[in-house]
């Protein structure tokens, strides 16, 4: 059928068929975009699963994510070391999670390791003020700010330790049915 | 243990579930290959007999789960527009990418009826074609007169013996069944969105206002240009501070002389527009009486254009009316804005939906019982102009509604502004030309032909008047719950009412005598009773006529599925209700579970403190 193309192997692309919600052509068309990212690192030929790995700078000007307020922070919550630097598996990870048949169960997970800038897995109250000024542009005073995260963990948090826990979160995205098609990025 | 657990499941839920593992894509690959290795290991624990049936079984599989992707990853690449949409989203937001999804949806729908159509009626009849000895003028497009009358694209076109070819090919089951297949398809596939839908997002659809939700699910990922992001950035202050300033007005006490004035005035203003509603509707009725009887002393000219009042009229209704309802809205007061829009909505439908069943009835009760040659024939042809005239009065509002106001707001009041996508006015006049395009099916089996081109279009049209002329919206629009609204508006009043006109045209109206498919008929049912008994003659087929007459045929037997469907709701409705209670409760636990949680941290630090204090009064 076509062109062989020689990028993976037939093993390769069917792991990550089954690893994620994207089709062969998807794939490839990935491939494609992190190559053109940077063609002289990232190699043509994935047989061999190289280990290369693209810098957050690059991924944080993608199209897709250039003009998101928690750019840096999706990067960072799919990265393996934490620093942001993508290798392409975890590169296809971020957009098959960030797609529109990831189940709202994994998104919340992710979306709760963005949300949290400390990574002490709960979403405390320096988190959401973080949130709130990359939501408004930091044009809020001080006062403000302090004042709706409080009314949030208030609202939101349940066993009264003055910070949110995933259950939490998870208990307030279900809530909001828009979450799906919200959190959701196409590439 | 994971991995024992995925290897005794199926191979797909076995994808399911690891590509539903929160792990980064290393684990996860390798989790797959030690599941598989398992599932090898497992295998080869059998004799070499049964390791070769399983291992040609897994090819087989592995094989065709290939092919599966292979065809979807064709068919995706066959999805229209998928760029255009990006572009929409990343500009407006999600909001107004649900009307172009919604247009896409309605769009499938057209394209399958019309492929099962032209397939299975039309192709038929172009093998077999009667003689067409009238001439095209360019008149017809907008018509559908004249030269039309005599194609497939009517149904008197259409025979209704049995074409001989090769094969004989009965066109009057041919029809019939052709368009009940496909209406039983649509509702499956109606109810099917609904239900879905209504699950996904009417979950618990209160205390959306609370700001926990607003702050960390507001963001929508989709919006990718510089503008729009500023844009909604400074939205989300606004509203933030707006909220934060604002006295509470979920608990708005008013007082018993308030109140009765409020619902005196909401009173008033639906019996305005109920009153609206009804005078529209009479005046159409009394229209379309007009056209029924033949204008003599006319030319052919002016009896064309006299056709072209009524469509004229309710499309100009369906322009106008909604504004004066918004005028009327003016008046009101809600105590949340969701409201508003709700019963805005509501409104609208109903004018619409009241247009067309004026219409209806004016077809079946009219019509169809006058002495006319081909009565099928003038209702399609209504029904080609209705959706024309309204095709052209689309792209007008969308001139007019969209170029002309964004050039007064910015040349000529500046302080009006750009207009913003009004987005529950252009899907309630989407759903309003499907309707007329499957009440059309029956009448003009290429209808949805027409739909199609006019979808293109208007597609097109509004994309390229949304990127230069509006706007991406300021309030907040709950998508997901307005489409599931939307949805639910497609199947009840629109689609049952098609198949409640459809039933009435099969079951009780005598099909005319000279043209169509179901000539000489005394109704278009007994095409397929008379057939039946057809079949009866044959002893291998005679469990058909017994289907037919003792399931479909008798009252006793919806009688009863009603009942067990009836019983069935009613358990279910009961496990949701012992449900909510047992949800309530385990959150009450979790409230309690965190304050014995603090009571025993504060006790511990306590006994942490006064176990410091006592050594040192002990060295003391």
């Amino acid at each position: 059928m076509g062109n062989k193309q020689t990028i993976f192997t037939d093993e390769q692309l069917d792991a990550y068929q089954d690893c994620t919600f994207f089709t062969r052509k998807e794939i490839l068309r990935l491939h494609g975009r992190y190559h053109e990212m940077a063609p002289n690192i990232v190699p043509m030929d994935y047989t061999q699963d190289p280990d290369v790995k693209l810098p957050i700078q690059l991924i944080i000007n993608m199209p897709e994510l250039k003009e998101n307020p928690f750019k840096e922070r999706i990067v960072e919550a799919f990265s393996e070391d934490g620093e942001g630097n993508l290798s392409f598996n975890d590169f296809v990870d971020m957009f098959s999670v960030l797609s529109e048949m990831a189940p709202r169960e994994l998104k919340a997970i992710y979306a709760f390791k963005i949300y949290d800038f400390n990574t002490d897995n709960f979403i405390c109250k320096s988190d959401l003020e973080k949130t709130l000024n990359k939501l408004t542009r930091e044009e809020l005073t001080a006062e403000e700010i302090t004042l709706v995260c409080e009314k949030v963990i208030e609202e939101a948090d349940m066993d009264g330790d003055g910070k949110l826990a995933f259950a939490d979160f998870e208990n307030m995205i279900s809530k909001a049915p828009d979450f799906l098609s919200t959190f959701h990025i196409r590439i | 243990k994971l991995i024992k657990n995925l290897a005794n499941m199926s191979s797909k839920e076995r994808m399911k579930a690891i590509q539903k593992t929160p792990k980064t894509m290393k684990e996860k690959r390798e989790i797959r290959n030690k599941v598989l290795v398992e599932k090898m290991k497992k295998s080869g624990s059998y004799t070499t007999q049964i390791n070769c049936c399983t291992q040609c079984l897994y090819k087989t599989s592995l094989s065709y789960r290939r092919f599966k992707n292979v065809l979807s990853g064709f068919l995706s690449s066959l999805q229209l527009w998928q760029k255009t949409l990006k572009v929409i989203g990343g500009k407006f937001g999600t909001s107004v990418l649900s009307y172009f999804v919604f247009l896409k949806w309605l769009l499938t729908f057209n394209i399958f009826s019309f492929l099962v159509n032209f397939s299975f009626i039309t192709i038929p009849q172009l093998i077999a074609p009667g003689p067409n000895n009238l001439s095209f003028n360019g008149q017809e497009l907008l018509t559908g007169a004249g030269y039309f009358r005599k194609t497939v694209l009517y149904y008197g076109f259409y025979t209704n013996s049995t074409i001989t070819n090769n094969s004989s090919y009965n066109m009057q089951l041919a029809y019939i069944f052709t368009i009940g297949i496909y209406f039983i398809i649509c509702f499956f596939s109606l109810v099917y969105s609904m239900a879905e839908s209504f699950r996904k997002n009417f979950i618990n659809p209160q205390m959306y206002s609370g700001s926990a939700a607003k702050l960390l699910c507001i963001w929508d990922f989709n919006i990718t240009n510089e503008k729009p992001v500023k844009l909604k950035q400074s939205n989300l202050s606004t509203q933030i501070k707006e909220s934060l300033s604002e006295v509470t007005f979920e608990v708005l006490h008013l007082s018993l002389k308030q109140k009765l004035a409020r619902i005196a005035v909401h009173l008033i203003v639906w019996v305005a527009s109920l009153g609206t509603t009804a005078a529209c509707c009479a005046g159409v009725y009394f229209l379309s009486r007009n056209n029924l009887r033949p204008l003599e002393g006319k030319s052919e000219l002016e009896n064309e254009a006299a056709a072209l009042v009524l469509p004229v009229v309710v499309s100009l209704l369906n322009l106008c009316i909604p504004f004066c309802f918004a005028l009327f809205g003016l008046l009101e007061k809600f105590q949340y804005p969701r409201h508003q829009l709700y019963v805005t909505v509501i409104r609208n439908i109903f004018l619409k939906i009241s247009i067309i069943g004026i219409l209806c009835y004016y077809w079946l009760n009219d019509v169809a019982t006058s002495e006319k040659e081909c009565w099928e024939n003038i209702i399609g042809q209504d029904i080609y102009r209705l959706i024309v005239v309204d095709f052209i009065f689309c792209l007008l509002g969308s001139f007019f509604g969209e170029f002309v106001r964004r050039i007064i707001g910015t040349k000529c009041c500046k302080k009006l502004g750009v207009p913003e996508f009004d987005i529950a006015r252009n899907v309630l006049d989407l759903i309003y030309t499907q309707t007329l395009a499957w009440i059309g099916i029956f009448f003009a089996p290429l209808m949805p032909a027409m739909q199609i081109i006019s979808f293109f279009i208007i597609f097109c049209v509004k994309k390229v008047s949304l990127m230069r002329n509006c706007q991406p919206p300021r309030k907040v629009w709950r998508a997901s719950q307005m489409t599931t609204l939307f949805i639910f508006l497609l199947f009840f009043p629109s689609f049952s009412g098609v198949l409640s006109v459809m039933a009435v045209t099969i079951w009780r109206r005598t099909p005319s005598k000279q043209c169509g498919p179901f000539q000489g008929l005394p109704s278009v049912i007994d095409a397929v009773s008379g057939w039946i008994h057809t079949l009866d003659s044959y002893s291998g087929s005679k469990w058909v006529g017994w289907i037919y007459r003792n399931l479909i045929g008798s009252v006793h037997f919806f009688f009863i599925l009603t009942i067990i469907v009836l019983i069935i709701t009613y358990l279910y409705w009961q496990i949701i209700e012992g449900r909510k209670i047992m949800v309530k409760l385990l959150r009450e636990q979790i409230v309690n579970e965190g304050k014995d949680k603090m009571f025993l941290l504060n006790k511990l630090q306590h006994l942490q403190t006064s176990k410091r204090d006592a050594p040192e009064e002990q060295v003391v």
